[in-house]
């Protein structure tokens, strides 16, 4: 068996007229049987995605429309932005929401809720905005205050002046490449 | 306005015809044969019954072609002369050879492509611009890029026997990678093939229906029939003799069925597999290949084995390994064009 699918498969490419180098030259004198080739049967069918976009495609599914429940539109790994996939329960049978019905949910009430976490969040970052104003405002008098802006002006002025003559040389560099060659091979 | 605009016109014409043209025509001195023939009306030329003789009035009337192929009740008998493929292959120094493959009366000839599928749509709108504007690179005009050092070294001559001796590999290795070239509008890389393979290590111990089921699996998921092979090692622990039995299922796919198959493994499959954060960062075979593996569960989810579940018995669903050929170079290029298409990827990233 293993002997005859390379020579068949020599006969078939002979119906072009490149033939492969064989090193194995073993004659084949019999007829090769063409064999149509076997594809299954293909349907088309219309998938529609978790958000309501639809496409068709060629399965061998006899279904005529699918519905996906969990795809690429609302599963985290594709979404990792989405705050709404990121709290999601695992609770695909409805359990955990028939116990809470039933049971109320006193026993998870110490773990904050998604909106007290944010909230804490604000409250903290408003504190130490704050309180950096407060300690900045103390430190600093108005005098050294205006000194502090002129000082700030210069560097500034200086930092965008070095800046510019290094982007110059750059350039300088950069146009002055492929010339230098030319010259050298002129000479 | 309009009423000036044609006396424009007429003016610009006018000039032109004024204008000497480049190739005098006017004045020609030869005369050839073929001008006395040119002279005459080519109505002149033609016999005077095919084209003169006025069709008479009910014959217009009861031409309509289309009525009377409606009409027809059965289809029309073909005609006489039909050419048959041979049906056997008898060698090159046949007289009656085989048509191309291509050829729609070829034995071998596979119709299609029926659809334009969505994977490939995007491809085309979406993914090649991206790739294209991301791996661009600008060099500056009369940039030469720094000579690189021959992929083969020499020999250095220090003993006499370098002589006509062939060229040393790689420093580090013997292995002489693919070269990457620049990307450019032509050479995109894009998904060539797909291949999905099955070892189905019960099929050597136990019974073939392992080997049936894993092929009606593969086929279903990838409108693809499969070809078994057999083994070509001898493993005593697995059971397996070189040739004995066939071991393995392994669907190839190109053109519409893989772009079919790409669209619901990234769309649909992969997203339900379960505890799954994307193929590993280290998977290929560092010339644009990569590979993953599907476990028997995740290849459960296809919808195609996901609607008819109870034909296939529970347990002998198969695994397989999928390997996505892409026609770019390095590993790198092939993980920027399917993280384009959809596919993720964690962990550390070898290129």
């Amino acid at each position: 068996m293993s002997l005859t699918t390379p020579l068949r498969r020599s006969a078939v490419t002979t119906t072009t007229i490149r033939t492969p180098t064989t090193f194995i030259c073993s004659q084949c004198r019999h007829a090769t049987l063409l064999r149509r080739p076997k594809r299954p049967y293909t349907f088309t069918q219309l998938v529609t995605l978790s958000d309501g976009s639809t496409y068709t495609q060629r399965t061998t599914s006899p279904l005529p429309v699918y519905r996906s429940t969990r795809d690429t539109r609302n599963s985290l790994l594709w979404n990792p932005s989405s705050h709404k996939l990121m709290n999601v329960e695992e609770d695909e049978a409805g359990r955990l929401a028939a116990f809470r019905a039933k049971f109320g949910r006193s026993w998870d009430a110490n773990t904050p809720t998604e909106e007290e976490v944010k909230k804490k969040e604000d409250d903290v970052k408003v504190h130490t905005e704050a309180a950096a104003a407060q300690a900045a405002g103390e430190q600093t008098l108005e005098k050294n205050n205006e000194a502090a802006e002129v000082e700030k002006a210069r560097l500034m002025a200086e930092q965008a002046k070095e800046d510019q003559e290094e982007e110059d040389n750059l350039l300088d560099l950069i146009s002055s490449f492929g010339q230098e060659e030319e010259a050298g091979n002129k000479k | 306005m309009a009423a000036r605009e044609p006396s424009r016109y007429l003016a610009r014409s006018f000039s032109r015809a004024i204008l000497p043209s480049a190739r005098p025509q006017s004045v020609c001195f030869r005369r050839n044969a073929s001008d006395d023939a040119a002279s005459k009306s080519p109505a002149d030329e033609l016999e005077s019954s095919s084209l003169a003789t006025a069709v008479p009035e009910n014959v217009v009337k009861s031409f309509d072609p289309i009525a009377r192929a409606k009409s027809r009740k059965g289809q029309l008998p073909r005609s006489r002369y039909q050419f048959r493929s041979p049906k056997y292959d008898r060698g090159p120094l046949h007289p009656h050879q085989p048509p191309p493959p291509s050829d729609p009366s070829s034995r071998l000839f596979v119709p299609g492509p029926f659809s334009l599928p969505r994977t490939e749509q995007t491809w085309e709108s979406t993914v090649a611009p991206d790739i294209l504007t991301l791996c661009y690179v600008h060099n500056p005009p009369g940039f030469k890029p720094p000579p690189k050092a021959p992929r083969l070294r020499e020999w250095d001559d220090s003993s006499p026997y370098h002589k006509n001796r062939q060229l040393r590999g790689p420093r580090g290795g013997d292995v002489l990678r693919l070269l990457r070239k620049p990307i450019r509008f032509n050479n995109i890389p894009v998904v060539e093939r797909v291949t999905i393979h099955s070892y189905v290590k019960q099929a050597a111990t136990d019974n073939s229906s392992w080997l049936h089921v894993a092929g009606m699996a593969m086929q279903a998921i990838s409108n693809v029939r499969v070809d078994t092979f057999k083994s070509k090692t001898s493993v005593s622990t697995w059971g397996i003799a070189p040739g004995r039995d066939s071991v393995a299922v392994k669907a190839e796919l190109r053109g519409e069925n893989m772009q079919h198959f790409l669209g619901k493994l990234i769309d649909v499959v992969m997203p339900r597999i379960k505890e799954w954060d994307g193929i590993k960062g280290t998977s290929g075979d560092s010339s644009g290949n990569i590979t993953f593996g599907l476990e028997p569960e995740n290849v459960a989810l296809f919808p195609e084995i996901e609607v008819n579940y109870d034909m296939y018995p529970p347990k002998m669903i198969p695994g397989c390994h999928v390997t996505l050929h892409t026609s770019a170079r390095t590993d790198k290029d092939a993980r920027l064009l399917l993280s384009a298409m959809g596919i993720p990827f964690h962990g550390k990233l070898v290129d």
